[in-house]
């Protein structure tokens, strides 16, 4: 009764509540305050070859219904995430999803052998879409090319799950979705954060040290909504929904949506508690409805599609 | 400790704790700045806030050195609950509370000599309304001069202020400790979104700090100096 296993590709999770990459760190620095066990998977921050000192403060802004980063993916760098990051946040009792970001495709496959042969790592996260480094005049995120050349490098280094996380930031994200699908691609995170700014109006100047920022929380749920709807009419692999879960009902939303499980980021900031909100929430709602297994919900408000 | 002011808001608010009064109960002093802080000002007796903390480092003594305490505006509410600890502890210090006017000044909240200890307290106003005319930091380097004593700092307040106390104490060689505010996301240090530069890198004000050497934090350039 009141099921929330969800598996995707392999990666079994306890509930379909997934801790968002760059949100909770390497996972322990939330120890004490987050309930693991209500935790489906920890996506670990994004992951480069070498140590990143991110982008110049400030980093942070608040805005109506959310907040603006750019973080800049400051992260230890991949030899001290194997050697110390890796272990504690797989002491945490939840399954570990390795994020990691490359400069080439030969990047991302190196980056996802050295973490897919860890016995820790449960599956990868290909982090194609971070707004707050990308410098090309087509970012990555919208070339279904080169998303694609990605995955079948990252593919050929790893025999366990790789999600791929999309960007809102696009006209269609359906032929970047087909092409990470045709690729090898075993489940997409859609999506990341939306690139926004604030300005200071005391300073006078932007808000954020790097200009802009990636907009996540509330506001961006709508958004990143109406993206799974579309993506999940067109591609067959699980969809993992991303962008301003905060409590069980926009959990349920993504997954009537079609999504098979959501990922949970700036509503730790204000709750760390949320996971297991969302959870109880779940199966309370299931045991009202009767509902045994959660997946029931996936994709049952696709009956209404147009 | 990281305050949760308002169900419309997304981040918390960092505060310190300007006071123990009992165990299990904790006071929080702040100005009105922003929606967080209105939103707490309008707050009842009673009310529930959730809290998380506390967190990050505090303050470290050094009892061979007379405590100076440097305080700017709000600041006063990150340096109450050390010159209360330190009154508790019958130790002096010297506090120097600064303010734009006589009316903004926060010396009220700071223990006296009255309450047991030799806690000695001066004031700064920009306008010479009340006390030394001039900046804290004015007042900082008239204090140094005029002391005898080997002397340990400890500064909250504006950045402009910090900046120029750690300055004043890396030209006098003083050991010198800043509690720093930034904007805080996690409050743990997960998300790296208050980072201030120091020379071992970017730290996190949430975790790391907020209180650092200040001859380990790096300052940008002044604009337009």
């Amino acid at each position: 009764m009141s099921d929330l296993t969800t598996t995707i590709a392999g990666l079994r999770m306890t509930t379909p509540v997934v801790l968002a990459s760059g949100a909770v760190g390497y996972g322990h620095e939330y120890e004490g305050l987050i309930d693991f066990a209500a935790v489906g998977a920890i996506v670990t921050k994004t992951i480069t070859p070498a140590p990143r000192p991110g982008n110049a403060p400030p980093r942070i802004c608040e805005t109506a219904g959310g907040m603006l980063n750019s973080i800049g993916l400051e992260n230890v760098g991949l030899a001290a995430f194997l050697e110390s990051e890796l272990p504690r946040a797989a002491g945490l009792g939840a399954p570990v999803v390795a994020s990691v970001a490359g400069e080439t495709d030969e990047g991302f496959g190196e980056l996802t052998a050295a973490v897919g042969e860890r016995d820790e790592v449960a599956a990868v996260e290909l982090n194609i879409s971070c707004p707050n480094v990308e410098r090309r005049a087509t970012p990555l995120w919208a070339d279904a090319t080169r998303v694609a050349d990605i995955v079948v490098a990252a593919r050929a280094r790893t025999g366990k799950p790789i999600l791929v996380k999309l960007s809102p930031n696009v006209t269609d994200a359906v032929p970047v979705a087909l092409a990470a699908e045709s690729a090898g691609a075993d489940a997409l995170v859609v999506a990341n954060t939306m690139p926004g700014m604030r300005i200071d109006t005391e300073r006078m100047a932007p808000a954020l040290g790097n200009t802009t920022g990636g907009l996540s929380g509330a506001a961006l749920l709508p958004i990143n909504l109406a993206l799974v709807w579309k993506v999940a009419g067109a591609v067959s692999i699980p969809i993992v929904g991303s962008g301003g879960v905060r409590a069980v009902d926009d959990a349920l939303e993504y997954l009537l949506a079609g999504a098979v499980a959501v990922q949970v980021g700036t509503a730790l900031f204000t709750e760390p508690d949320t996971p297991r909100r969302i959870a109880d929430g779940l199966r309370r709602r299931m045991k009202e409805e009767g509902v045994a297994d959660v997946a029931e919900y996936v994709g049952r408000a696709r009956e209404y599609a147009t | 400790m990281h305050v949760a002011c308002s169900p419309e808001l997304t981040l918390r608010r960092p505060f310190s704790v300007a006071g123990v009064p009992s165990a299990g109960e904790i006071e929080i002093l702040f100005e009105v700045r922003g929606p967080g802080t209105a939103s707490l000002a309008r707050r009842d007796g009673g009310d529930i806030v959730s809290v998380m903390g506390p967190l990050g480092n505090a303050f470290t003594a050094d009892p061979s050195r007379l405590p100076v305490l440097v305080a700017g505006g709000i600041g006063a509410a990150g340096l109450r609950l050390l010159a209360q600890s330190i009154a508790d502890g019958g130790e002096d210090a010297v506090v120097l509370v600064g303010a734009r006017d006589a009316g903004r000044l926060l010396d009220g909240p700071f223990p006296g000599t009255s309450d047991g200890g030799s806690i000695r307290i001066l004031t700064a106003t920009d306008d010479g309304s009340a006390g030394f005319a001039g900046t804290v930091c004015g007042l900082l380097e008239a204090t140094l001069d005029a002391t005898g004593r080997e002397v340990r700092l400890f500064a909250c307040g504006p950045d402009a202020m910090i900046r120029e106390v750690a300055r004043i104490a890396g030209e006098r060689d003083v050991p010198c400790e800043v509690s720093l505010e930034e904007r805080m996301a996690c409050g743990v240090g997960a998300c790296r979104g208050c980072v201030v530069p120091t020379v071992d890198g970017y730290r996190t004000v949430c975790a790391d700090g907020p209180v650092f050497d200040a001859a380990r934090l790096v300052f940008e350039e002044e604009p337009g100096v």
